[in-house]
């Protein structure tokens, strides 16, 4: 399939983006009157200031941040099946998080955040070092990533089959992506421009690392200190983004190859294409999410997936 | 100047190479010819700087290798895998321009040196197709092209002509004997017809910690050819 080129520049992104927040401000269970929107009495302004744009921004971040860990971890093992889950950072959050709600531990959102991101910290710091053999072996972070996982899951079905109902409610929200929960993390927007940027200057070693790990020490790459720094870089991106909004399936998996099939292989567009897409995509699911059944509310991982797969069997078929 | 000094190598705890010394230098064609095993790739990878010996050491124009940081080391040394690595799907001309990755060139020299190069290595017909929909030939010329787009001193072939066709190896090794006369080309051949026409200078790993080196047209003698042949090693 022939790349696209207007799809290549960020701007178009971030005019779709700029779209698909407008539309995601204006809908939902509450009709917004504009009239009122700057008027700090009425229920539109507390709705669409206090309510969607702090979950739009939720929405763009997480996804953006799943979508660049994808690419970056696809890229270090070399295997299309990779998502950012790989490294065991969804199992160490959740068991994390899913032992405090069961416990019944009244604690702060902030609390429940850090508790998530330490133990999903944790969990993929377990997987590296287990796969450190004087260098990081991205073979071997696969096979221990995905038994680790199979450790993990264990152990929330565990908790899952002891907790009682309204429990088991809010844990499988949990698990299966949550928006509506947390506040926007400025350390998030951070940590995303730190790592956007650290990359940008590392797109040529990205491409080159893309062609194997001896190919790109031959050509010239540090690729021992580039793994190292992109592992990390996967590690702390996913697990803010899990400790944020739960495990949001799909986004990590499938952004990263629809943005190659749009854009070609060469990281000087893949970077800020990947990030816009992946905060695109989940900002559009969780509109759906809100909006579909309202005034219930879905878990957002039920439409990462229904709106995906379509789109990415649609592009696939045209490769 | 291109020196391995006393180098040994194991590998899984496994001799490989013990105490060899060999140098390469400028103006010299060289073959390196063995059996399989007798630790031809890893000598090369080792003289590459992409493993690191046991003991002994690689200098490359009076610095230590492995000191080198990886950068310069690959402005001095370019190097051709044996097999490539899976890869994703990037197009031949983005495939060849990454061996300008060494050097600091701004965008349009770049490009024209990688235009240059796809002309010169006679696959500018392929430059925007997609390097996994390549025959098995037409990627290895793909490498090859990437290696000497590198441009660097010293050039380390590991079996350049697996896959080609006859009129491209031909092609090849010529083009390998006249870039020999300004770089030093080292590569690794099962075909000894070809090192005795085209190297000027041969290797010979004959296993049990025997090495042979010097020009070829002294070294390819009956007696050494024989040992070469010799079925009990």
């Amino acid at each position: 399939m022939q790349t696209q080129q207007w799809l290549k520049k960020p701007w178009v992104w971030w005019l779709l983006l700029l779209l698909a927040l407008l539309v995601s401000l204006s809908v939902g269970s509450v009709t917004v009157i504009f009239g009122q929107l700057f008027n700090s009495d009425s229920i539109s302004y507390s709705i669409v200031w206090q309510l969607r744009l702090p979950r739009a921004f939720n929405a763009m971040l997480v996804g953006g941040c799943l979508a660049l860990a994808g690419l970056l971890i696809q890229n270090l093992v070399k295997n299309p099946l990779a998502d950012p889950y790989l490294l065991g950072v969804s199992g160490g959050a959740a068991s994390c998080q899913l032992l405090v709600i069961m416990l019944g531990l009244s604690l702060s959102a902030e609390a429940l955040f850090l508790i998530g991101f330490a133990g999903s910290l944790l969990a993929t710091l377990l997987v590296l070092k287990l796969s450190y053999h004087g260098r990081i072996k991205p073979n071997k972070v696969t096979l221990n990533g995905v038994v680790m996982a199979f450790g993990f899951a264990a152990i929330i079905s565990f908790m899952l089959s002891l907790a009682d109902g309204q429990q088991i409610r809010s844990m499988m929200f949990w698990l299966m992506g949550d928006l509506s929960f947390a506040q926007p993390s400025w350390l998030m927007v951070v940590l995303l421009a730190l790592c956007y940027a650290l990359l940008r200057r590392q797109h040529s070693a990205l491409d080159l690392l893309a062609r194997g790990e001896l190919f790109a020490r031959k050509s010239g790459v540090h690729a021992e200190r580039l793994n190292l720094m992109v592992f990390i870089m996967t590690a702390l991106l996913t697990s803010m983004a899990v400790a944020q909004a739960g495990t949001i399936g799909f986004v990590g998996l499938i952004i990263p190859h629809i943005v190659r099939l749009l854009v070609g292989y060469q990281h000087r567009h893949l970077l800020s294409v990947t990030i816009l897409a992946g905060a695109l995509f989940l900002l559009i699911a969780d509109t759906l999410a809100r909006t579909v059944l309202s005034p219930i509310q879905l878990p957002v991982g039920i439409f990462t997936a229904l709106v995906g797969v379509p789109v990415f069997l649609v592009l696939s078929r045209k490769i | 100047m291109l020196l391995a000094d006393q180098l040994s190598v194991s590998l899984d705890n496994r001799p490989v190479l013990t105490r060899l010394s060999c140098q390469f230098q400028m103006g010299e064609f060289w073959g390196i010819v063995g059996q399989n095993g007798a630790g031809k790739s890893t000598l090369l990878q080792c003289m590459a700087g992409l493993l690191d010996p046991s003991t002994g050491q690689v200098w490359v124009d009076d610095e230590n290798m492995h000191q080198l940081d990886p950068l310069s080391r690959a402005q001095k040394v370019a190097y051709l895998m044996q097999e490539q690595e899976p890869s994703l799907a990037f197009t031949v001309q983005q495939a060849v321009e990454m061996g300008r990755y060494p050097w600091p060139d701004n965008p349009e020299n770049r490009q024209k040196i990688t235009r240059q190069t796809l002309q010169d290595c006679r696959i500018l017909n392929l430059q925007d197709r997609s390097i996994l929909q390549l025959s098995g030939g037409e990627r290895r010329k793909v490498e090859i092209a990437t290696c000497l787009a590198q441009n660097s001193d010293y050039l380390l072939l590991d079996e350049p002509f697996n896959h080609l066709d006859v009129v491209y190896q031909r092609f090849l090794v010529k083009k390998l004997q006249s870039l020999s006369r300004e770089k030093a080309v080292v590569m690794v051949c099962h075909d000894i017809d070809v090192v005795t026409k085209y190297c000027s200078h041969v290797l010979m790993l004959l296993g049990d910690d025997c090495y042979l080196s010097g020009d070829s047209a002294t070294m390819l003698n009956e007696a050494n050819l024989e040992e070469l042949f010799n079925e009990s090693h």
